[in-house]
């Protein structure tokens, strides 16, 4: 037994019990605790992992492809270590591990499902050895945080191409992940969505992966998904995507519930997961790849799928006196633009609630709104009774939506987030949509769930 | 017509750059102005005689790299109808663009417009955060906010700078400087984006580029009270009085 370990998860799991007395998730400091008294804390407890680490990480859908992978891998009969709060940084990664660890330091289960913030992956890879690492997307997310993306892919690049050996999850369609393949030669599986295939989608002018990440030319594309790079190829060296072993068809959204026919080892099968968002189809096809990579059964993964209950705040549907309430967290200008396309998609009246703050884990600099494309709704503003801003840059919102060409007068600033909800609530659409950042997510569940019923259902 | 150029949207539109670009088109269309937004490319002509206003982004390194080469190109014609009085408002690496060089770290010179002749030399740490800045257009100063976002730290020599610093870095952290002006050219590291708060400013702009042809009259007042809110709340947060 180590000595130094076992202090160290029990003076994380009292962290954990003293933070939650505080009324905190303690899903990050009982991992700083431990780490201060003992470092190799992480390393130690992941080495005990029985049959492998599974690893997502990427710009968005990292919390729900995690809770996907982990919903087909329990209902498979295995036993799960997993940061599913999505606590992503080393300190969550090391917290998660801590729960589940004995004070003797042991800790058993089958495998671990981490979700990895895509800047701490390097740091989290020096420490845990994955068999499988998944990667979702990349988009711009926080500049005054993370910098460029060029930097971002860069140094996972580097982190990767030093690690022994692991399989990689890829998704095809977007050429700043499928670039992992080349530019690290590990045994890759690959899922994309059949790129013939006209789905709604937006266009705005900051889809990233324009220039190819091998040779700098500009990248052509035969056209876009829902701001899903689709087909691509590169004049300058020949990278293109990738055919992938994992294949959506013919993708349906409707009455809360995204569907497609999946196409893979030569079989074909109904893919139905019961959120809304196209983009809800992709992280379902991660976490079926990932589940075939381990030998699990298709249709057992399937019907696990067709189960899933989303994430807190990830297009979570609740029920205000028999009116759904959507509840979706909103980062960055791609997760925005998928959360945009699912109001949109929803042809009845609404009322809309945002939240937007700017401390840093938000993203201390707010011009992303801009990149968002709220001139869609512009154009459809007659579906809309009321916009509602809230959270510290409730203005900044409020002049978006203003340019975005929706009527002043369907716009309100209230910074009480509170009230602004109830308002929002008792507002006389058909329906209501809450979008939040990430640090008013809290407040804003906290003051729903005070006046709501959960597990309303979708329209 | 106001005819507007937009200098490769699909490379230079790092930190929501497009905003200028809306938000001078609504206020524009707000006051019945008919405007005209051109967007050109890599590769593409450009005829900057035609247009009344530029809008130059900014990017990362690479696109950055790539835009410099193309706009070399076009360089002259650029700088002759600044001359003759073109509105340009370049933003962060645009803005470097424009000046004469860009020192890198490891002492490469990397040649700019030359459009202006100040400098940017690579700094130690990126400056990142809010920023509010005194302008003076007409002998009526106001603040302008913003955020920037740049390693870079620009010396302007002898050029007049677009405004003073209250809060936040501008040019370089040190001089207390943000931004150029020269002539109808606007440079500056604040993004925000900058025009669709900062109405006076934006305001200013479209009344330059009526100038231009011909008509001098007073702008249409708009209701611009969110846009004051919004940079209300960044002042007083930057613990500065109203505007």
């Amino acid at each position: 037994m180590n000595l130094r370990l076992s202090l160290a998860i029990l003076a994380g799991k009292l962290a954990a019990m003293a933070s939650r007395t505080y009324g905190n998730k303690g899903s990050s400091l009982p991992g700083m605790v431990a780490r201060r008294i003992y470092p190799g804390t992480l390393q130690d407890l992941a080495a005990q992992v029985g049959r492998g680490i599974l690893v997502v990480s990427g710009t968005n859908g990292k919390t729900t492809t995690t809770n996907m992978i982990a919903t087909v891998l329990r209902e498979a009969g295995y036993k799960l270590s997993s940061n599913m709060e999505g606590a992503n940084l080393i300190t969550g990664v090391t917290t998660s591990f801590i729960r589940d660890a004995g004070i003797r330091g042991k800790i058993s289960c089958d495998y671990a499902v981490l979700e990895v913030d895509e800047a701490s992956l390097p740091r989290v890879l020096k420490e845990v050895k994955p068999g499988v690492l998944i990667l979702t997307n990349f988009s711009r997310d926080q500049l005054d945080r993370y910098e460029e993306l060029d930097r971002i892919t860069g140094i996972i690049r580097e982190a990767l191409v030093q690690q022994k050996q692991m399989t990689l999850i890829l998704n095809a369609d977007d050429p700043l992940v499928a670039q992992f393949q080349r530019s690290t030669s590990f045994p890759t599986v690959f899922y994309g969505m059949d790129p013939n295939e006209q789905t709604p989608r937006t266009s705005f002018q900051t889809r990233e992966g324009k220039l190819c990440p091998f040779c700098g030319n500009i990248l052509t594309y035969e056209f876009f998904h829902n701001s899903q790079p689709g087909r691509y190829h590169c004049p300058g060296c020949g990278f293109s995507r990738p055919d992938p072993q994992v294949e959506a068809f013919d993708p349906v959204i409707e009455g809360g519930r995204a569907r497609c026919r999946l196409v893979f080892n030569g079989q074909e099968a109904e893919l139905a997961v019961p959120v809304q968002g196209l983009y809800n189809l992709y992280n379902a096809m991660a976490a079926f790849t990932t589940g075939l990579q381990l030998g699990l059964d298709a249709q057992g993964m399937l019907d696990s799928l067709n189960r899933y209950r989303p994430v807190a705040g990830r297009m979570e549907v609740l029920n205000y006196k028999g009116k759904p309430v959507y509840l979706n967290l909103v980062k960055n200008p791609a997760g925005f633009n998928e959360g945009l396309a699912t109001l949109q998609a929803d042809r009845g009246s609404k009322d809309v609630f945002i939240a937007l703050n700017d401390n840093v884990a938000d993203g201390r600099d707010v011009s992303w709104l801009w990149d968002v494309d709220f001139e869609m709704l512009g154009k459809d503003h007659r579906l809309y009774n009321r916009f509602i801003c809230s959270g510290l840059r409730g203005e900044e919102m409020a002049v978006r939506l203003k340019y975005a060409g929706i009527p002043v007068e369907k716009v309100t600033i209230d910074d009480n987030i509170t009230q602004a909800i109830k308002n929002t609530l008792s507002g006389g659409a058909g329906a209501a949509y809450l979008f939040s950042s990430y640090t008013a997510l809290w407040t804003v569940q906290k003051a729903i769930k005070s006046i709501t019923v959960e597990g309303g259902a979708a329209r | 017509m106001i005819r507007v150029c937009h200098l490769y949207p699909d490379l230079l539109n790092l930190y929501g750059d497009r905003g200028n670009i809306i938000a001078f088109q609504q206020r524009c269309k707000w006051r019945d102005l008919p405007v005209q937004v051109d967007s050109i490319n890599l590769g593409e002509k450009v005829d900057f005689q035609k247009f009344d206003f530029v809008f130059l982004g900014g990017g990362s390194d690479r696109e950055q790299a790539l835009v410099s080469a193309d706009l070399i190109k076009h360089r002259d014609e650029m700088a002759a109808a600044i001359e003759d009085g073109l509105v340009v408002l370049a933003i962060c690496g645009g803005y470097q663009l424009l000046g004469s060089y860009f020192l890198s770290r490891n002492g490469e010179t990397i040649p700019g417009l030359g459009i202006l002749d100040f400098y940017t030399k690579a700094g130690e740490k990126r400056l990142v955060g809010n920023v509010a800045v005194e302008v003076d257009l007409n002998g009526k100063p106001f603040k302008v906010v913003g955020f920037e976002n740049h390693s870079g730290l620009t010396f302007l020599g002898d050029n007049r700078p677009l405004g003073k610093v209250l809060a936040g870095n501008g040019n370089n952290g040190r001089d207390g400087l943000e931004g150029v002006r020269y002539k109808n050219v606007f440079g500056t590291y604040l993004h925000g984006p900058l025009l669709p708060k900062n109405t006076r400013l934006t305001d200013h702009l479209i009344g330059l580029c009526l100038e231009r042809h011909g008509i001098k009259k007073e702008l249409k007042p708009l209701d611009d009270s969110f846009e004051n809110r919004a940079c209300e709340v960044m002042l007083r947060r930057m613990g500065l009085a109203g505007r």
